[in-house]
């Protein structure tokens, strides 16, 4: 018994020790609650990054991994009918959307495509697809590789929206990537209260930062916002090409310090600066 | 010219574009390059700045007398010769994406903030820092990629020692008027290999140590620098894109004004 106590005050020594790896007589930095070099701020947590650009980290969920559909189904209800073979899922023309059955919002996704070699056609008309965050807030996918389109019809285009601000597409044949940060809308009430924001990194260069989404995607006509939950599946569109997708992940996106959600802290840091 | 998008839609509410705009800019192509291995350094895009290849520090001097940086460069990294002091690129640059690599000694030696200490500059201000944090606990807002002194990581995505790490930046430069009062801050989004660390987080300022300074007026681009912090630390593929705005527009701005204003009829 006293040898257990000895024990346990010595670990609590010990760990004592081990929070003393900061400070606790500097300032606290403006707005927040830690100080600078903290002892107690909490130690970020630790995980294992993937091997390559495309590996899933330890904490993703992995929404495709090469083998099955078992984490989608089809926009219509029942199984998602795309086909599954060499690693990738390929859209079945005529099969319908296929969305996740996993619902999430403010989040990093990673998420390869391909157009095979081959595709013909021109314009929208050549390998187009599209993936549509919340289900709702689409990404063009389409082989914009030497073929135009309208700006914001292109490949990475916030569909109708953004154009992307660069093109950096590789040919059909080769695996693209999109590395996405999504912040979900947010709405009080019927109010949108904060757009979605969407940063793009599209075979690992910036085609768009923290840009606020109009609204809903659509075709010929003006996004706008209706309310929905903070969470929605990912869809992946079945424009009638046969476009392929591979290794899809996401981790959900959090605050500092273990806060549950992402905030902006500019007026948190600035209280005084001008506001937009 | 064939006509590609659409002259009978919607303004885009605020904007000069149409939805599907025939006239809205095609946005300049870029050859995307290819990502790094352990085994080798990727290729840099068509569009970026190249600041290390692997060969020489032409690009760089000493920050402290501005003559050679002298740090050692072989096998395609450059490493920190302690004592030579923190090197510099000629280049200065603003709001960008910066793509840097690095790797802390495979041999490893001290803990906390003794073990394979460097930092990244921005402007030669604002540091990310460089750590062993592969099992070695320091104060959180100290660890691997925090913003030193102001806001740990969300996570660390630490690979062991003597392995190579990435680095992916998008920074925006903080902006003053013209009587010095800043008007916007710093913002950063850092990706530690391959995973988001810091999203759009604004900086409280120039970074220090065991306080916290406000932000003094300068141009809105600086030189990048890194440091010296007397550990054998290694760089690899260094190379930026100035981050610019949708449809030509010379720099990149918040839309979220124009996205919130109330919609003409």
């Amino acid at each position: 018994m006293g040898g257990a106590v000895v024990a346990s005050l010595a670990v609590a020594f010990l760990l004592g020790v081990v929070a003393q790896v900061g400070y606790e007589d500097t300032p606290f930095l403006p707005g927040l609650k830690w100080r600078v070099h903290d002892a107690k701020r909490p130690q970020p947590p630790v995980l294992v990054p993937g091997k390559t650009f495309s590996d899933p980290p330890s904490d993703a969920v992995i929404l495709f991994n090469g083998k099955d559909l078992s984490k989608w189904r089809s926009v219509f209800g029942g199984p998602a009918r795309w086909k599954v073979e060499n690693g990738y899922m390929e859209v079945m023309p005529g099969t319908g959307d296929i969305q996740t059955m996993d619902e999430f919002g403010d989040c990093q996704l990673h998420i390869e495509w391909m157009i095979p070699k081959g595709t013909g056609g021109s314009g929208q008309g050549r390998g187009n697809s599209g993936i549509f965050l919340m289900g709702r807030y689409e990404i063009q996918v389409l082989d914009s590789y030497e073929n135009i389109t309208y700006a914001d019809g292109m490949a990475g285009a916030v569909y109708g929206q953004y154009p992307p601000m660069v093109n950096p597409c590789r040919p059909q044949g080769e695996w693209q990537t999109f590395d996405i940060i999504w912040l979900a809308p947010r709405f009080d009430g019927d109010k949108l209260v904060r757009p979605g924001y969407l940063t793009l990194i599209h075979n690992g260069v910036v085609v768009h930062y923290h840009t606020p989404v109009m609204g809903v995607t659509g075709h010929r006509r003006l996004p706008t916002y209706r309310p929905h939950p903070p969470v929605g599946p990912l869809r992946l569109q079945d424009h009638g090409f046969p476009v392929r997708y591979r290794n899809i992940w996401y981790r959900p996106l959090k605050g500092y310090d273990g806060e549950p959600e992402w905030r902006d802290l500019t007026f948190v840091i600035f209280p005084n600066l001008p506001r937009p | 010219m064939a006509k590609y998008g659409y002259d009978d839609t919607p303004f885009l509410p605020n904007t000069k574009w149409r939805v599907h705009d025939s006239n809205r800019p095609q946005p300049p192509v870029v050859w995307p390059g290819w990502f790094s291995t352990q085994e080798a350094p990727g290729e840099p895009p068509s569009d970026a700045v190249i600041l290390f290849d692997g060969k020489d520090l032409s690009k760089w001097v000493s920050a402290r007398d501005g003559g050679p940086a002298r740090w050692k460069v072989e096998n395609g990294y450059m490493e920190v010769v302690p004592g030579t002091g923190d090197i510099q690129t000629m280049d200065e640059f603003g709001d960008c994406q910066l793509h840097i690599e690095w790797a802390a000694p495979a041999e490893v030696r001290g803990e906390g903030q003794g073990r394979g200490n460097s930092g990244v500059f921005l402007m030669g201000r604002y540091e990310i820092q460089v750590l062993d944090c592969y099992e070695n606990p320091t104060y959180a807002d100290g660890t691997t990629a925090a913003i030193y002194g102001q806001f740990p990581p969300l996570v660390n995505a630490s690979r062991r020692p003597g392995e190579w790490q990435v680095y992916d930046i998008i920074w925006l430069a903080p902006r003053f008027d013209k009587n010095g009062n800043l008007i916007r801050p710093a913002y950063v989004t850092v990706f530690h290999n391959g995973v988001v660390v810091h999203y759009h987080t604004p900086l409280f300022g120039p970074t220090t140590h065991r306080q916290t300074l406000p932000y003094t007026p300068h141009p809105p681009v600086g030189p990048l620098r890194l440091q010296d912090h007397g550990d054998p630390v290694r760089y690899r593929n260094i190379w930026y894109r100035p981050l610019k705005g949708y449809d030509g527009e010379p720099e990149w701005r918040d839309w979220t004004p124009i996205v919130m204003a109330p919609r003409n009829p």
